[in-house]
């Protein structure tokens, strides 16, 4: 089974984690147009690469970054959310 | 034949076990597989092939001779090559029609020419007659049978974990266990072997080098089933799996021996020298008299040793070589074996009985006119090797081909992947241990053990593998693929037919698409693909080999079963009294209490009444229960949840409705404000894992100064309700009991700290109850011994629903699917858009300005409704078009006639109208808008302060 | 043994010419590039040039055709969805399907052994019933049944399955079927071959042209084609596709896995879905159990397998079917779906002129095979979408306007 390495608990493996999704950032709903709004909510990058996804360790509700290549499965660092930027 | 005891065998013969086949009684040996011990009294048929039912007998002895599959009572598909002998054994050939000696099947082999590859696309498709020819066909497929009484069997599983795990316990896998163990490595080695050695002899010292090593363990009669992500390697053993966790990987799982491909190669008898070879060392058992080696490499002459030894008389060596090495000569010459250098097997003749190979004939190779007719009961080949790199692809390994040696090697292999000895392209004896002492010493090294040493590792001088040992014949019957009876022709067709891309050919020829999954014919269907088109072995490229090694049995991969299944603290009260289980997502739930002699509907009704009459308790400990606490757990609240918290007071609770980001409603529960910085709030059962990890991750992301806690499990709760639910609760609680509607208080219930929250949902005066999980069990006891004098009964699920249904609230998930709005489901009231934000809120705030497509509505049957009711999910129907769908429906007790909700199309909500609803037998039903609550529309019940 | 064989044995050579011509090069250009050599692809070039006489057409694959999801799924056909226009639209495939063989003189194993969705809880029965009654709206011969009708058509299963998971009912839905998943790309590209369209293989799309939001042309790994007209039928490359073109999508890919067993004699007849142990499971014409579950859980854009797959699954076919403990399981594999959030694919026209979609397939569109290349071809010919697909359109996401198929996919195969 693969293994995940939780920033706080340590490599693990994969069937104790929960995947989130890339990490988008939510446009500003007061000033976006419904268009972007529905963007957002709907649609995804769907092609393979490198991305910032977010992972949960399930028993300890941990939830964190993994950067992986989404073509090779291949998890090249995990670590806490800091904040975009 | 059983040959004297020879040195290292493998059988026991102080063990003599009986075991049938085919009706008839033998005799082997511990020690022995079944083939080997039939092999040992003589018997050589032991199936019939796929398509044609041709006599078949062993080819590799190595776990892929798919023509001698058994049937063992229960256990179909039984490789006589490679199962155990076991006393007692009855066994039979798969596929036959008849027996195994009489096989109807075998007319087919006269119906080839009729049957050329693919023939099953080109006709049999009649519109008619496709059926009948389908039951014909489903009649003649398949191996083995199932049996229906065969008992479930749990095999257990253990999780392993090594540095280096050594796939292959061969010459080349011994070195590589050792060099890694020398350098510290934790080493497991596995072989599907019942022991180590390998093919080869000579390695006997190494074996006991390793057997005694501390920190090698040794998994014998074990397959490395396949290679999965970060080294996890399951090993198959005859009882058990072990899901192995390696920090590197060595993959020395050799190569596999090849067929010659000429005429009547398939005739029992003719097999491969390595097979043959096995069945002299192992089990001491010579499989033919008098033989033809057909050879192409120098481990054709290593065999041809073993077989002078055990007594084989050998007709003629025939090599496919024109000039050969003349250490490879000179054992034929030293022993007057006439040696046919340059030529080939033309065909193999059968006895008369067709049953066993008679003898050969010899040609030039390239030359279609025998010069000689030789008789012999058996044909060793040895004319190459395929390497046994499926773990090795597995892993992501991009192979080459190596035209030098004529096999795929690696070239490029994956971090902490490492191959060594023939899979690597490595034949010869001293190179091979050299290259797994490589092999070793640099998957110790990638543990951080040691370096990795410097050893260079000879290339090969001679090719091991003949790039075209194929002869063809215009009769046909040269098989490349005996899983699948299929013939030289077969491929060529397929290519002609345009199906000239390796995996087009496989597809349409099936080659190696059998139980064998193409060990011994890939390699052959590759090169003629290759010369077919043109193009080399290497640009041909292969299948891609995907696991599993061998098969694995269902038992082993499923394990013990493990279902686990979530019970409230009062579990074993509701089974006392009575309770029908259902489940509740991973939760059992009662569904109501049975009472002898009621029916199901009774004892819901019952259930029901008790609470609109006297008081219920209920086991809600399912909901999910979430805390949480910090000064900005208002405003976290109001973001997830669509309505406000900020003003709800402390000691009060508030309905919650959670949506998507899509504005989509997937969550409903009651928040309860403990203190200002302090909430307590459930969501639904099914919810909870969800909810509590999404909120988690919002947390996570807006970073507000507010921690969740989720206390599911932690948390008992029941619902205690009716209008005599304050009589029984009085007494048991320091809890002021006119407490009022929506509000929540802390204090202690039978002496135990509690949360009580008067709660609405089934429409009478109730209290929630949440006190800590062990103590659950205590508090439904004390409430259900207090009410007895009242009448209380505990209630199920199936009460409840209807208890809520009459109060018009809503059960997400049931009254709600994946794309309700909570306006749709009549919640607009809950929804506060002007929130600086929610989730959802900019998805509802665009639905808003679209016509909403559907409402949610109460709606009665007339009081006079006879005839079979609507049932959830039956269609509103209107204009004869589909325009919405029962969502809930029950006949109320309180209200004498049948009261639901359902979706109608927008114009279609007025109280009062009424629409059609049709049944399954299509007749319709009028049913009348009505307004919710169905039963005390003014919540007066509820409220009141009894 | 049927006359059509007799030819063999009475030629000396095989009496077979190739099924598909080999073209050496592209041609500079065509009317219709269709990228993606699968089921899809090769039927919409099919029903383009027999319907709508639109023969200069390239198929456009960068491995070999059908060796896609289209080679890779469990093959279960069926019309018993839960939207009005999922209904018709897979009811169209059906009845497309039952003539197919026919038309292409192929034999494609369409195999109609009725589909059985099993449901362990009441909300499956629920949902059964409202997928039951949709159908027979439409005239689709669907219905809800208990237990005991699931014990007639299969007398081995475990009702109780091991204890924890009974069965109380199911959908039945006697259309349902299989088929030979690459005899269907074959069919197809066969016939559209005969009638002009050239297949390219190991012709790799690279780029698009788009000039002033129309399409111009194709670029490849062997060469550039001027064409107005592009038709996008590559499931789990669509992302990659639609990049070309700067469209987004709510596509995401997650990878579908699937495993085989060892040939054993024919026992089971229908097909068996069950959403609560995430198992559906027919027996093919070779003998083969062939076995799928749900949707991994996490995107990964290769066709990697992993072990847990047929532990978990082998626990549940176990469960429905204890006496299988000693079959072994011969091989596992694994697709890419190309997921949406509401399972129903998205087809028509783009923002791009002359850019066609027909994408979002998941885990559900080998059934769609037939019904897709016709509709796409009349949308492609016509420039308008077929009235079939009106309700797939890729503008339905921005409108909030979903369809309602998620409803009732547990296992939405
Ligand atoms: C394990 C599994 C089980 C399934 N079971 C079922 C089922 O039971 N019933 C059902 O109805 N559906 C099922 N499906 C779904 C079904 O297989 C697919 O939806 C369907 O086959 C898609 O067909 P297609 O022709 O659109 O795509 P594909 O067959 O995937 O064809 C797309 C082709 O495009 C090619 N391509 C991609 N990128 C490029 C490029 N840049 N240039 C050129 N060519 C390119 C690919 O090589 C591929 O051959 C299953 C899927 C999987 C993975």
């Amino acid at each position: 089974m693969k293994i995940m390495t939780c920033p706080v608990n340590g490599p693990r493996a994969i069937s104790e984690f929960a995947y989130g999704g890339e990490i988008r950032s939510m446009p500003d709903p007061a000033t976006c147009s419904d268009d972007e709004w529905a963007d957002y909510v709907f649609n995804r990058n769907g092609s393979p690469g490198v991305k910032r996804e977010w992972w949960c360790h399930l028993p300890s509700n941990t939830w964190f970054v993994a950067e992986r290549d989404t073509a090779r499965d291949v998890v090249l660092r995990t670590y806490l959310y800091e904040g975009e930027g | 034949m059983r040959l004297p005891a020879q040195p290292g065998e493998w059988i026991d013969r102080t063990t003599p076990l009986g075991f049938r086949f085919e009706g008839r009684d033998y005799t082997g040996f511990a020690g022995d597989t079944v083939a080997s011990a039939l092999a040992a009294a003589g018997v050589s048929m032991l199936g019939r092939s796929f398509k044609y039912h041709r006599p078949r007998g062993l080819l590799s002895a190595a776990n892929h001779d798919v023509n001698a599959m058994m049937q063992w009572g229960g256990m179909p598909n039984l490789r006589a090559d490679a199962t155990p002998l076991a006393a007692g054994m009855d066994l039979e050939a798969v596929n036959t029609f008849g027996t195994l000696e009489r096989d109807a099947g075998s007319m087919l082999g006269h119906l080839s020419r009729f049957l050329p590859v693919g023939f099953y696309y080109k006709a049999f498709h009649g519109k008619r007659l496709f059926p009948l020819w389908e039951k014909m066909f489903r009649a003649m497929t398949g191996l083995g049978k199932v049996d229906f009484s065969a008992p479930r069997q749990r095999t257990p599983k253990r999780y392993g974990f090594c540095d280096v795990l050594v796939v292959g316990g061969g010459t080349s896998g011994l070195a590589a266990a050792l060099s890694a163990a020398e350098q510290g490595a934790q080493v497991a080695l596995v072989d599907e072997n019942a022991r180590l050695g390998g093919s080869t002899q000579g390695a006997s010292e190494l074996v006991g080098k390793v057997l005694a090593h501390p920190r090698i363990r040794v998994f014998t009669d074990t397959y490395a089933a396949g290679y999965y992500a970060d080294h996890w390697v399951p090993l198959v053993e005859r009882e058990r799996i072990t899901k192995m966790r390696a920090r590197a990987v060595v993959v020395a799982a050799g190569a596999f021996e090849q067929p010659a491909v000429f005429r009547n190669n398939d005739l029992p008898g003719v097999m491969l020298a390595s097979g043959a070879a096995r069945l002299i060392r192992r089990h001491a058992v010579q499989p033919a008299g008098r033989i033809v080696l057909l050879a192409a490499n120098a481990d054709a002459y290593q065999a041809l040793a073993d077989f002078i030894r055990a007594g084989i008389e050998v007709a003629a060596v025939v090599d496919l070589r024109g000039t050969l090495p003349s250490e490879q000569r000179a054992l034929p010459a030293a022993h007057d074996i006439p040696l046919f250098a340059g030529h080939c097997i033309l065909e193999a003749l059968p006895s008369s009985d067709g049953r066993r190979v008679a003898g050969v004939k010899i040609a030039p190779l390239g030359q279609t006119q025998a010069i000689a007719e030789l008789a012999c009961d058996g044909v060793f080949m040895s004319v190459g090797w395929a390497p046994a790199a499926a773990l090795l692809y597995q892993a992501g390994t991009k192979m080459r081909y190596d035209a030098g040696i004529e096999q795929f090697v690696p070239e490029k292999l994956p971090d902490g992947v490492f191959a060594c000895g023939r899979v690597n392209g490595v034949h010869t004896f001293a190179s091979r241990l050299l290259d797994g002492e490589r092999a070793g010493s640099a998957a110790a090294a990638h543990c951080g053990l040691g370096g990795a040493k410097p050893i260079a590792v000879p290339t090969e001088t001679d090719s091991p593998t003949h790039p075209w040992p194929i002869v063809p014949h215009p009769e046909g019957k040269n098989f490349i693929d005996f899983d699948e009876d299929l013939q030289l022709s077969d491929l060529e067709n397929a290519i002609q037919e345009g199906f000239d891309n390796i995996e087009l050919m496989k597809r349409y020829s099936t080659v190696g698409m059998g139980p064998s999954q193409g060990k011994h014919s890939n390699m052959n269907a590759l090169r003629v693909l290759a010369r077919a088109t043109g193009a080399t072995p290497g640009e041909v490229g292969t299948t891609t080999a995907r696991p599993f090694f061998h098969p694995v049995p269902m038992s082993h991969l499923a394990g013990r079963g493990f279902t686990p299944e979530r019970r409230t603290p009062m579990h074993a009260l509701h089974e006392a009294a009575g309770a029908v289980w259902m489940p509740a997502g991973a939760w059992q739930r009662p569904e109501y209490y049975a009472i002898h002699g009621l029916t199901r509907e009774a004892c819901i009704e019952g259930e029901a009444l008790a609470v609109r009459q006297g008081v219920g308790l209920i086991d809600v400990g399912t909901l999910g229960k979430l805390e949480i606490r910090g000064p900005q757990a208002a405003e976290f609240l109001e973001r997830v949840y669509v309505s406000k918290y900020a003003g709800l007071k402390t000691g009060m609770t508030r309905y919650a409705v959670m949506c998507d980001e899509a504005g989509v409603v997937i969550d409903d529960g009651v928040i309860a404000r403990l203190a200002d910085d302090h909430f307590y709030f459930t969501t639904t059962t099914s919810g909870a894992a969800a909810v509590y990890r999404e909120l988690s991750r919002w947390n996570t992301l807006w970073k507000m100064d507010c921690g969740i806690v989720n206390l599911t499990g932690a948390m008992a709760a029941m619902n205690l309700a009716g209008p005599k639910a304050k009589q029984v609760l009085t007494g048991l609680t320091d809890v002021d009991l006119s407490l009022p509607f929506l509000a929540v208080r802390e204090g202690n219930v039978c002496g135990v700290p509690a949360r009580l929250m008067r709660a609405g949902f089934v429409g009478e005066w109730g209290v929630e109850i949440h006190v800590p999980a062990e103590h659950g069990a205590r508090v439904w006891q004390a409430l259900m011994q207090a009410g007895q004098a009242h009448g209380i009964r505990p209630f199920g699920v199936e009460a409840q629903r209807l208890l809520r249904l009459e109060k018009g609230h809503i059960i997400i998930g049931q009254d709600t699917d994946g794309l309700t709005t909570p306006g749709e489901a009549g919640l607009d009231w809950a929804v506060k858009m002007d929130k600086p934000f929610f989730v959802g809120q900019r998805s509802l705030a665009i639905i808003a300005s679209k016509p909403r497509p559907r409402q949610l509505v109460g709606f009665m049957l007339p009081a006079d409704h006879a005839g079979p009711a609507p049932q959830e999910c039956h269609l509103v129907i209107d204009n004869g078009d589909i325009a919405g769908r029962v969502t809930s429906i029950a006949w109320s007790p309180a209200l004498q006639r049948h009261i639901g909700m359902a979706y109608v199309k927008p114009g279609m909500d007025a109280a009062g109208s009424t629409f059609a609803i049709r049944l399954s037998d299509k007749t319709l039903v009028s049913a009348e808008v009505a307004k919710t609550p169905f039963y005390d529309p003014d919540n007066l019940r509820q409220k009141e302060e009894a | 043994m049927p006359w059509r064989l007799l030819r063999f044995a009475l030629s000396k050579k095989h009496p077979e010419p190739r099924m598909f011509t080999r073209h050496d090069r592209l041609k500079p250009a065509y009317d219709v590039v269709i990228i993606g050599g699968g089921g899809h692809g090769l039927a919409a070039a099919y029903y383009l040039a027999r319907e709508h006489g639109i023969t200069n057409v390239c198929v456009l694959e960068k491995g070999y055709i059908g060796g896609g999801n289209t080679g890779r799924n469990t093959t279960i056909i069926r019309s018993n969805y839960l939207t009005p226009e999922g209904v018709q639209f897979y009811d169209e495939s059906v009845r497309l399907w039952q003539d197919l063989a026919q038309d292409f003189d192929l034999n494609l194993f369409y195999s109609n052994r009725g589909h059985y969705t099993l449901a362990h809880t009441d909300a499956a029965l629920r949902t059964s019933r409202w997928r039951a009654e949709v159908n027979k709206h439409f005239g689709i011969d669907s219905e809800v049944v208990g237990p005991e009708v699931v014990k007639k058509a299969a007398p081995m299963i475990d009702l109780s399955c091991g204890g924890h998971a009974p069965i109380l009912g199911a959908l039945y839905h006697a259309p349902g079927a299989v088929a030979r998943h690459d005899a269907v790309a074959w069919g197809y590209g066969r016939g559209a071959d005969m009638r002009g369209v050239e297949i390219h293989q190991r012709t790799e799309v690279l780029g698009i042209g788009v000039v002033g939001g129309k399409v111009a042309g194709v670029r490849t790994n062997r060469g550039n084609i001027a064409t107005n007209k592009v038709l996008c039928a590559v499931a789990g490359a669509t992302p990659r596709i639609l990049d070309m073109v700067g469209i987004r999508s709510p596509i995401y890919i997650h990878p579908l896995q699937a495993m085989v067993s060892e040939p054993v004699k024919p026992w089971l007849d229908p097909i068996l879905v069950s959403g609560s142990l995430h198992v559906y499971i027919s027996q093919s014409a070779r003998g083969e159990l062939v076995m799928g579950a749900s949707l991994d859980p996490y995107e990964v854009q290769s066709t990697r397998s992993t072990f847990d797959f047929p532990e978990s699954l082998s626990a549940h076919m176990l469960d429905m079917f204890p006496f299988l403990s000693n079959v072994k399981v011969m091989r596992q594999w694994a697709g890419m779906a190309d997921m949406t959030p509401d399972f129903a694919p998205i087809m028509g026209r783009t923002p791009v002129e002359g850019f066609y979609l027909d994408g979002g397939w998941g885990t559900w569109g080998f059934k769609a095979t037939p019904v897709c290349g016709k509709t796409m071809a009349y949308t492609v010919a016509n420039d308008r979408e077929h009235t079939l697909i009106t309700g797939f359109g890729l503008d339905r996401f921005r409108n909030f306007a979903l369809t309602g198929e998620k409803g009732a996919a547990s296992v939405g195969h």
